[in-house]
């Protein structure tokens, strides 16, 4: 199978006063059509930074290294141009971010947003898009969707602001959803709601998903394979099965080890 | 004597009122809870965001009002307390906080922000005063020469350390660590728990210790209160709580924790809705406030007419459900 996504030894540097902080050193994975692969790691070990450099949304102090590659559906992502890039995202590729309250547009109805999404990519019938963006919203379990449309983002729960946030990536049925840490900023039982969602569209939309996230029970939960990153570099991949039950790097050991964990007495069958 | 618990709280209420441009509006965001923590003991408060369990917190410390109820220290009425008084108790009971970016002062040195408590009790100055800072960042883990540096040039765990250091200066009885661990990495976590169960040991700390996250809580605490929308729902000792929670919202809690081996992935139906804040509910309907949530409310209205009481439903394991064990029988 052609691997959906091809990172080839990403390097991101970032301009810091006088010199420069490398943020991604050299690393190089793929991510196949419609798996749910872990991007894991503590902060600043540089799991944004990448998912960054996929969008193209680095920030202007940042600098990509020469001989690095990201390939999408056959194209480098770096060497395109912005205006196929703008076509891309959104469409092809998107990303959920840890702060819904963030990311979404505070002074534009929840509605819009996401039929913004179905507008920007060639929809010009308005009527359409917003049935489009109703359908979505309803999927996403956003009780009285029609209603619910011409909420603002802050009228919403962090809970029902991430569903608006999946409705907008998933719109579209992209092929790669990036989700930076989509549950970090949840509650444990809206967690596991937006998890259980999150799988759920995955398997109806055959989205692959490169999941970031600092919680290897979010991996264990919903991952097929993970990557684990330290200070820029990519220390260990493997199947999840393989991490959690050999793994092979003294820092994934130490993770493991880390990881909150109910003893079994904790976890009514 | 010695059996007296060092703290005792009863029917505590904290109402946050807020003049809007239109309206008055009053949430009870802390509403009639009552604990007991014995002397050197860990008690667990969890429960999700807006529960009530930092302003409940916040309210036993006297750092805000409070609208009904008691909190005996060491057999004191604490509320009853002013000034001079308040003060000389204030050393026995010190705070942790959650975000060790916002609660160091940053223009201060860590020497400086961990001695400011022994000046202010008028414990230490001076040389004194240095010497003992010397001792407690070595009790938190850091070294000696930390204190000449500033908050900023640490990272987040050794912020919480010089918090913890700060909180121990004035050798407290009585710690409140209010999510002290939450905003940290994963190994950073577990080395700053593992810190807190040895101090707590070393001093015989009696702790509250608050928290979003049941699977933190059952290797520190000695018994856990689970809160929902400001009030206790469930209360019982550690072992008790996770081998058989008695409220539905405990159990949800529990099942919502990820497993930590992907061959225990299992299919469940999350709990729906959100966790609401205190005072969305509280005191304007009738009944249970997880109702709306419950996965298994009672077939008759039973659930929607009362607000269920706190029940013991084994010795010393209480629950506020109208049919505790309802959750027992599907497991």
């Amino acid at each position: 199978m052609t691997p959906l996504l091809g990172v080839e030894n990403l390097r991101v540097a970032y301009a810091d006063g006088s010199g420069e902080r490398r943020a991604v050193n050299g690393v190089a994975f793929t991510v196949d059509p419609g798996e749910i692969v872990a991007l894991v790691g503590e902060s600043g070990s540089g799991k944004t930074a990448i998912a960054l450099a996929i969008m193209g949304i680095l920030s202007n102090n940042a600098r990509v290294g020469p001989g690095s590659a990201i390939r999408f559906e056959g194209r480098d992502l770096l060497t395109l141009p912005e205006r196929n890039l703008r076509d891309l995202r959104g469409r092809r590729i998107s990303m959920v971010f840890q702060e819904p309250a963030a990311a979404l547009n505070p002074v534009m109805r929840v509605g819009d947003q996401v039929a913004e999404v179905a507008i920007v990519h060639g929809e010009r019938d308005k009527r359409r898009a917003r049935d489009q963006a109703i359908a979505m919203l309803d999927r996403v379990g956003l009780p009285d969707a029609a209603a619910r449309y011409k909420s603002y983002p802050h009228e919403l729960s962090g809970g029902m602001r991430q569903r608006v946030m999946l409705a907008i990536a998933l719109l579209l049925k992209p092929s790669l959803v990036i989700a930076d840490e989509p549950t970090s900023a949840l509650d444990v039982t809206v967690q596991a709601q937006v998890l259980a969602l999150l799988l759920e569209l995955q398997r109806e939309s055959q989205t692959a998903v490169l999941l970031i996230t600092h919680d290897l029970g979010v991996v264990a939960e919903t991952c097929s394979r993970a990557l684990v990153m330290r200070n820029g570099e990519l220390v260990e991949q493997a199947s999840v099965d393989a991490l959690f039950h050999a793994p092979q790097h003294e820092y994934t050991r130490e993770l493991l080890a880390a990881m909150p964990r109910l003893a079994p007495a904790g976890r009514p069958a | 004597m010695s059996d007296r618990p060092l703290v005792s709280v009863r029917g505590l209420r904290v109402v946050h009122r807020s003049a809007g441009l239109f309206a008055r509006t009053e949430t009870t965001a802390v509403d009639d809870i009552g604990f007991d923590i014995a002397r050197g003991d860990t008690l667990a408060l969890v429960g999700e965001s807006g529960c009530g369990k930092t302003t409940a917190a916040r309210a036993i410390l006297r750092l805000i009002d409070t609208d009904a109820g008691t909190v005996a220290y060491d057999g004191t009425d604490l509320l009853a307390l002013r000034g001079e008084a308040l003060r000389r108790h204030r050393r026995h009971m010190q705070i942790v906080f959650q975000d060790p970016f916002t609660s160091l002062n940053p223009r201060h040195t860590v020497g400086a922000i961990i001695a400011e408590g022994l000046i202010v009790h008028g414990l230490a100055r001076g040389a004194e005063a240095q010497a003992r800072v010397s001792r407690l960042l070595d009790e938190v883990g850091l070294s000696a020469s930390d204190a000449s540096r500033y908050p900023h040039e640490l990272s987040g765990g050794q912020r919480q350390r010089v918090a913890i250091a700060r909180a121990l200066a004035v050798d407290p009885e009585f710690l409140v660590l209010d999510e002290a661990v939450s905003a940290l990495d994963a190994t950073t976590q577990a080395q700053v728990l593992a810190l807190i169960t040895q101090l707590r040991q070393a001093r015989a700390l009696t702790c509250l210790f608050i928290a979003h996250n049941l699977a933190v809580v059952q290797s520190i605490a000695t018994s856990v209160a689970v809160m929902y929308q400001g009030r206790i729902v469930e209360r019982a000792p550690v072992k008790a709580i996770f081998a058989a929670p008695a409220h539905p919202y405990t159990r949800a809690m529990l099942d919502a924790v990820p497993v930590s081996d992907p061959r225990d992935r299992r299919t469940r139906t999350p709990l729906a809705g959100d966790p609401g804040t205190a005072g969305d509910a509280g005191g304007t309907t009738p009944g249970c406030a997880f109702f709306p949530r419950c996965p298994h409310p009672a077939k008759d209205a039973a659930c929607t007419t009362a607000r269920p009481a706190l029940q013991e439903v084994a010795p010393g394991h209480l629950a506020a459900c109208i049919k505790p064990h309802a959750n027992l029988e599907i497991m």
